[in-house]
């Protein structure tokens, strides 16, 4: 497990130094919008924002109310093709 | 919620200016180098847990990162630094306030260094949406007339008259209007022309036919003006006969392009990299790359040319991707076509292979249906089969290179994050023989509508019928575009 903990680590700040987890942030973003689950979110967070239009609405708040749904919107395709590209790539990676 | 922050902010801007903030964000946020991201890879551990996440935080007074699971918070607290900057988004976090604050100041900075990120990496700049600068706004406060499109709407379609066999025109004149690109490009009035009013200029033309056609007005137009102007501009197109519409169409972006260039548009003068930078070449050249290798000592010449179409024989294969397969092998030239081969200064056999180096916007296909030799001219009318969505990766020199190398692409690093797919959006077709022929166009207008243009008359069609028909010049945009990263 704690292996493990160490390897993600690693796996993550090898992404990060090669500007991959970048081009993986955008790829994803990009097929977000592409699926409409962007446009999806916004009307989420504009009828959570107009529930509580009477008290004040923090970005906290918003996150929580929204988060779980907005996740589940996340279509499965998306997920299936984000986990097998990354997987592929941090496979074919060359030792430093 | 204002992008003028909040008086905690604007306190600490007094005091301490922006370069917290700037550093933070070129170093931790968008990484503006190499070196920034080494630290943003080894630093970015939450000081109190040791964890990467979740939502690392730093704080703007001191060097501390920490995790929004309660360690900024915790940080924040004790020591009374009450602004911190989220490391994922650029956004800053006031422990006042107890909210994100949003200043205007400091988020063209964020802009900036993401620009210059994106820049670094070679990925496409971010999408911005568009404001109205001053000059808009007050159009738009002064223009009061607003005009709803909804799904079933008919604008931006129109008939048009045959003038004694101008379908050839008619269905190229469709085909271009229902260009995505080109529409935004003429709705938008960015053609700016030098001979203005002198109705020499087949730009201009096209920019009143786009208004034409977006007028709200449903009866067919007539295009004499524009047939006069290409009759003026390209010779050869002149009389009353039919003529190729694969010719025509070529010969339009031709005339277009040279009256662009004596547009003042920017900066069309000063070609980029040796090319021209008008609108029909952004939109509709490609760079074909034609790679001779030697036979003895596996010389490669390459060179690379611009392409506004390819044209594709169609005997055999059966599909656009099986045409376009062949069209990117590797071919022997024979002993017959002995080429120079300037590594061993001889005439050596070689093998010739297309392929393509750029895609342009717009992937105009012409399928070969029409054979003139000395002995016949006739008509083939082989099925070939085309799809609504078309991944164009299979036919790039980049990919074609790995392949060869017997590398798996779809493991090669830059293979993953490139976008090739385009989709269709206009066929134009020729029906009955080669001397007694018409041509009628199939355009996709809104999202997913397809329309069939038979001269005057527009009839709504379903996408199986645009697949099922023979096909002439098939025409496919890219599903995404990407943006330009200009970092001043």
């Amino acid at each position: 497990m704690v292996n493990m903990t160490v390897n993600n680590t690693i796996a993550h700040q090898r992404l990060i130094l090669s500007g991959d987890r970048e081009r993986f942030k955008e790829l994803l973003r990009r097929r977000l919008i592409e699926c409409g689950w962007r446009d999806q979110v916004r009307v989420l967070c504009r009828d959570a924002v107009k529930e509580n239009e009477s008290s004040n609405v923090t970005f906290d708040g918003l996150v929580s109310k929204v988060t779980p749904r907005a996740r589940a919107l996340v279509p499965d395709t998306v997920k299936k093709e984000l986990l097998q590209k990354i997987k592929t790539h941090l496979l074919t990676q060359k030792e430093p | 919620m204002n992008d003028n922050g909040c008086i905690h902010l604007n306190n600490f801007k007094a005091a301490k200016g922006t370069n917290p903030y700037k550093i933070v964000h070129a170093f931790f946020v968008s990484c503006t180098s190499f070196e920034a991201r080494r630290y943003k890879a080894t630093s970015c551990l939450c000081f109190t847990c040791g964890q990467p996440g979740p939502r690392m935080h730093s704080c703007l007074h001191c060097i501390y990162f920490a995790c929004y699971g309660g360690h900024i918070q915790e940080h924040s607290k004790s020591k009374k630094h009450f602004l911190y900057v989220d490391l994922s988004y650029g956004n800053i976090f006031c422990g006042q306030c107890q909210d994100y604050i949003y200043d205007r100041e400091l988020t063209e900075i964020a802009m900036a260094h993401k620009l210059k990120q994106a820049k670094s990496l070679g990925i496409s700049m971010p999408f911005m949406p568009w404001l109205p600068n001053s000059n808009e706004a007050m159009a738009l406060r002064r223009l009061r007339k607003r005009r709803l499109i909804s799904v079933h709407t008919t604008i931006g379609l129109r008939g048009l008259q045959n003038l004694g066999s101008t379908c050839f025109m008619n269905c190229i004149v469709q085909t271009l209007i229902h260009t995505p690109l080109l529409r935004d490009y003429f709705l938008g009035e960015k053609h700016k022309c030098k001979a203005q009013g002198s109705s020499k200029c087949l730009v201009c033309e096209v920019s009143k036919l786009f208004q034409e056609f977006y007028s709200g007005a449903k009866t067919p137009l007539t295009l004499h003006r524009l047939l006069h102007l290409i009759w003026t501009h390209a010779r050869h197109l002149a009389g009353y006969e039919q003529q190729d519409a694969h010719e025509f169409f070529i010969a339009t972006l031709d005339v277009l392009h040279r009256h662009c260039m004596n547009g003042v548009e920017g900066n069309v003068e000063k070609p980029e990299n040796g090319r021209c930078n008008c609108i029909i070449d952004q939109i509709f050249t490609g760079g074909l790359q034609s790679d001779v290798v030697c036979t003895s000592c596996s010389g490669v010449s390459t060179t690379i040319d611009p392409f506004w179409d390819i044209s594709l024989d169609v005997a055999g294969p059966g599909s656009l991707q099986a045409c376009l397969e062949r069209f990117t092998r590797a071919e022997h030239l024979g002993s017959a076509a002995k080429i120079k081969c300037s590594n061993c200064r001889a005439y050596r056999e070689s093998t010739k292979q297309l392929t393509l180096e750029t895609l342009p916007i717009v992937a105009s296909f012409h399928l070969k249906r029409f054979e003139h030799s000395s002995q016949i001219d006739r008509k083939i009318s082989a099925f070939v089969s085309f799809p609504a969505e078309l991944d164009m990766t299979p036919f790039m020199s980049s990919h074609r290179r790995a392949v060869d190398v017997g590398v798996d692409n779809n493991n090669a690093p830059e293979g993953l994050f490139e976008d090739n797919r385009y989709s269709l959006f206009a066929v134009v077709n020729h029906l009955g023989s080669l001397d007694a022929g018409h041509y009628t166009a199939y355009v996709r207008q809104m999202k997913g509508n397809w329309f069939k243009c038979d001269d005057h008359m527009i009839t709504r069609a379903s996408l199986r019928e645009v697949l099922d028909s023979e096909g002439y010049l098939l025409f496919y945009h890219k599903t995404v575009l990407e943006y330009d990263c200009e970092v001043s």
